[in-house]
């Protein structure tokens, strides 16, 4: 007979294994759709997941899609460490990019080293001043910032709209939904020579770095933990809640602007309509895969950008919509949900005896 | 037709706690039953047996002869067991109509003209099409009543009902009681306001501990007999050594108001009092009379008006918990897992939730662990602390050695007042007795102390003067020797 038991305490290992576990139950899952849709499981996995990295042009994809997915991710384990549901992030990288590629535009015809780091700047800025609406609503009119930061993100996705068919459409691009191209200045460097993997990963490098160190070294990071943990603790510790929430903000915007930064200096050099595939949603996956900590974040957003290629090569070779991508993803956060049962209950195993 | 419930031998076991002790009562209609004691008494334990939430340990509960089998709340509703909780379960956006009708599989057109029946029998006026959420918390009452009334039941349980009305709610919930009766219903009363049962009841069983400690007829009682009974004989009174009286004043507190936005919370009213220096005050008093409010407005967890609070000759109504520990308070607060302490951190990272400036816990914004540390050490050693492990998450620490560290957290710093609520409420005597202890030493050192607690004894033991906090209003501060503990039960239940 098989009994669940609760557990006295979650351990440790059991908190990184169930991630694994997620994983790997979506593979069988997947597997098992594949199967179904008429294919082989494994060569269709193997399309899935292994074929799209196997080359060095894969593996910079791989990473180029990785880069915005950490970066978001790590800002959003900010809010989300402090019990700040911020899901907008698809917004604040919107309307980064909008900020950055107007700054960028401003520049479209000039040369200079200081040109970079004010776009990156302004993209971060963007992002902040959006992430700044849910949380100053939250603070002091106790609205929700779920809803809040989730409702602006279409409001930003409209704004880039009317932008790139309007008022910063190409003058010379023949009616297309995008803008000039940037010059060269405005333009994250490339990494290798044909190769689509820039310089952004080294932002997500240091917000990874940045984000450990405040964490567990800093008095925010404790104060963070501890809202985390106890909003009435915190309040108790005398805490000042309202400037956290608002920091927490901050900082998970000023990340997912510097994603939209990455996207439009980087691979695609001008603002157009879809300057995101919904990264900021999916890096709301990746931070809870990860754990919210920022190694396990960096594991987690390789993970789920494999299902972004994988899709893509399905697609191409199988003719599997790519939408496929996110069914993937969806199970993953499914999954995940689902074995952290693991973390509070166990299985016993009882012999018949009695 | 005559309806009589019994409980007998009724066990319920809890980890650590017996919430019902081999309880036998019998219950007759044409009558209404008051069922009184202290919060924790066992009260609410056994009338959620009685509607089908738990399943007792042991024994039965017979219905006219029949042996009930109440394995859930449906169960209860089957056998005619109605029941208002004291927090209403309505759907605050459906109107009264959908939630009365919400668990019924009648007709609606023969439910509407049944309720328009029962709501002019009883004179309650309630527009059955207006949302929930529109009604008074009395309006609100009526509804979960006449959800009951629909079913016409035999028994009607009130699990303090009258928490959340006015005075004049109060008394209109009183009438109909009394007409429920006269038809025929038996109703039993659950409450630990002894000015209610004397107004209602017929008849009263008093449980402390998770004992039935006696079953009476109200005209033979008052209301001193009955809160001795509720609160205990055990008078004796140990006191503390009482030398020097020290007449500098160290708080006070003057027209102090709080006004809450949540139906649930007490406001408090024109609270003024003060400590002098080596003095302790007790709050007696039966939770949920705004001893909760009275703790956070005095830690600053609700910021006041500036100069309703003085403090060693400064104004800090509206500093924050932490702001005020720079001037030499610290609290203890009555929640200690949810609150006072983090379980799922270790004892060090609990230790740093009092951050006092000059204990150099964090340095220009980074954690000083080692520091910290050092700390942990003394105070788990100081106070008794039974572990040396200061990486220990602090939820493997048991109730009394959690309360040592809070306390021994708090104290470290040496400030002048100690605010707690409650400090040794779930624990055994060994902690207790520790505790207690501790407190009277700080009273030697000529420091103060504020003592919140519903433990009437704890508060006769430790306190200088005492004062009784009811619906958010003090009663008058007294000296702790004139007080006894049956003045102290009439005061608590709202008498003078």
């Amino acid at each position: 007979m098989i009994k669940i038991v609760k557990r006295d305490q979650p351990s440790k290992a059991i908190f990184f294994f169930t991630p694994v576990l997620a994983i790997f139950l979506t593979l069988i899952a997947g597997g098992l759709i594949f199967y179904i849709l008429g294919f082989k499981p494994f060569e269709a996995l193997k399309f899935f997941f292994i074929v799209p990295i196997a080359d060095k042009y894969g593996f910079s994809e791989l990473l180029l899609k990785a880069t915005p997915l950490c970066l978001i991710a790590i800002g959003l384990s900010f809010c989300f460490k402090s019990n700040n549901w911020n899901i907008g992030a698809e917004g604040q990288l919107t309307f980064g990019a909008i900020v950055s590629g107007g700054v960028a535009l401003l520049f479209y015809d000039q040369e200079g080293f200081y040109i970079l780091p004010i776009v990156i700047l302004a993209g971060a800025i963007g992002g902040m001043i959006y992430a700044s609406i849910p949380a100053i609503l939250k603070t002091y009119f106790n609205t929700n910032e779920i809803l809040v930061s989730l409702m602006l993100v279409y409001v930003s996705k409209l704004i880039l709209d009317y932008l790139v068919v309007g008022p910063w459409s190409n003058p010379e691009g023949f009616n297309f939904p995008e803008t000039r191209q940037f010059s060269d200045s405005a333009r994250l460097p490339l990494l290798f020579e044909g190769l689509r993997i820039h310089a952004g990963i080294f932002l997500a490098f240091a917000a990874v770095v940045i984000s450990w160190f405040v964490f567990y070294k800093t008095y925010l990071g404790f104060q963070m933990k501890v809202s985390g943990f106890s909003l009435k603790t915190a309040k108790y510790a005398g805490y000042k809640g309202k400037k956290m929430i608002i920091l927490v903000f901050l900082i998970s915007g000023a990340c997912a602007g510097l994603a939209g930064v990455g996207e439009i200096t980087g691979p695609i050099g001008q603002l157009h309509r879809e300057v995101s595939p919904d990264y900021g949603f999916t890096a709301i996956i990746v931070a809870f895969l990860g754990r919210l900590h920022p190694v396990g974040i960096i594991f987690a957003s390789l993970v789920v950008a494999i299902t972004y290629l994988g899709a893509e090569t399905a697609q191409i070779f199988m003719q599997i919509p790519k939408y496929t991508g996110q069914v993937f993803q969806g199970m993953i956060l499914f999954f995940l949900l689902a074995s952290d049962y693991l973390l509070f209950f166990k299985f016993k195993f009882i012999g018949s005896k009695k | 037709m005559n309806t009589k419930l019994k409980i007998s031998n009724v066990t319920k076991i809890y980890p650590g706690c017996v919430a019902n002790n081999n309880v036998s009562l019998e219950f007759n209609s044409g009558k209404i039953y008051a069922l009184l004691g202290e919060n924790g008494a066992g009260k609410s334990t056994l009338v959620k047996i009685l509607s089908g939430v738990i399943i007792p340990d042991e024994g039965k509960i017979y219905l006219n002869k029949n042996i009930l089998k109440l394995n859930s709340p449906s169960d209860a509703k089957k056998n005619d067991i109605g029941m208002v909780f004291q927090h209403f379960n309505l759907f605050e956006t459906l109107s009264v109509f959908e939630n009365l009708i919400i668990d019924s599989d009648e007709q609606r057109e023969n439910l509407r003209e049944k309720i328009d029946t029962i709501m002019k029998k009883y004179n309650f006026s309630i527009d059955l099409d207006v949302p929930v959420l529109n009604l008074s918390a009395g309006q609100k009452q009526k509804v979960e009543i006449i959800r009951c009334l629909i079913r016409s039941p035999k028994v009607l349980i009130m699990d303090e009902p009258t928490s959340v009305l006015t005075e004049q709610e109060t008394s209109e919930l009183f009438l109909s009681l009394k007409k429920f009766s006269e038809e025929g219903i038996l109703i039993i009363y659950i409450t630990h306001k002894l000015k209610e049962v004397m107004q209602l009841c017929d008849e009263v069983a008093v449980m402390r501990r998770g004992k039935l400690v006696s079953v009476s007829q109200i005209k033979n009682e008052n209301m001193e007999s009955l809160a001795n009974k509720m609160v205990g004989q055990n008078l004796k009174t140990i006191k503390k050594k009482k030398e020097n009286n020290s007449s500098e004043q160290l708080i006070n507190i003057t027209n102090l108001n709080f006004t809450s936005e949540d139906p649930f919370e007490t406001n408090l009213v024109d609270i003024n009092f003060s400590v002098n220096r080596g003095e302790c005050l007790g709050i007696a008093g039966i939770s949920g009379n705004g001893q909760s409010e009275l703790f956070q407005v005095l830690s600053g967890e609700i910021i006041s008006n500036k100069n309703s609070i003085k403090f060693n000759k400064n104004y800090i109504g509206d500093l924050n918990p932490q702001e005020r520990r720079e001037y030499l308070m610290a609290f203890s607060p009555e929640d200690r897992l949810e609150q006072a302490a983090i379980p799922q951190m270790a004892i060090f990272e609990n230790v740093a939730l009092n951050n006092f400036k000059s204990s150099n816990f964090f340095n220009n914004g980074l954690i000083n662990e080692n520091k910290i540390k050092e700390h942990s050490k003394k105070i788990i050693s100081d106070f008794n602390v039974n572990t040396d492990n200061i990486n220990l998450k602090s939820q493997f620490l048991s109730g009394g050695n959690l309360q040592k560290l809070i306390i021994g957290r708090e104290l470290i710093t040496s400030p002048d007042l100690l605010i707690c609520f409650n400090p040794t409420w779930g624990l055994d005597v060994g902690a207790i007795n520790y505790i207690h202890e501790t407190l009277i030493k700080i009273n030697e050192q000529n420091k103060s102390i504020i003592l919140i607690s519903t433990d009437t004894d704890e508060l006769l033991k430790l306190s200088d003067k005492i004062s009784v906090i009811h619906k958010g209003k003090l009663s008058k501060i007294m000296n702790a020797e004139e007080v006894t503990s049956e003045k102290l039960g009439i005061l608590m239940g709202g008498g003078n």
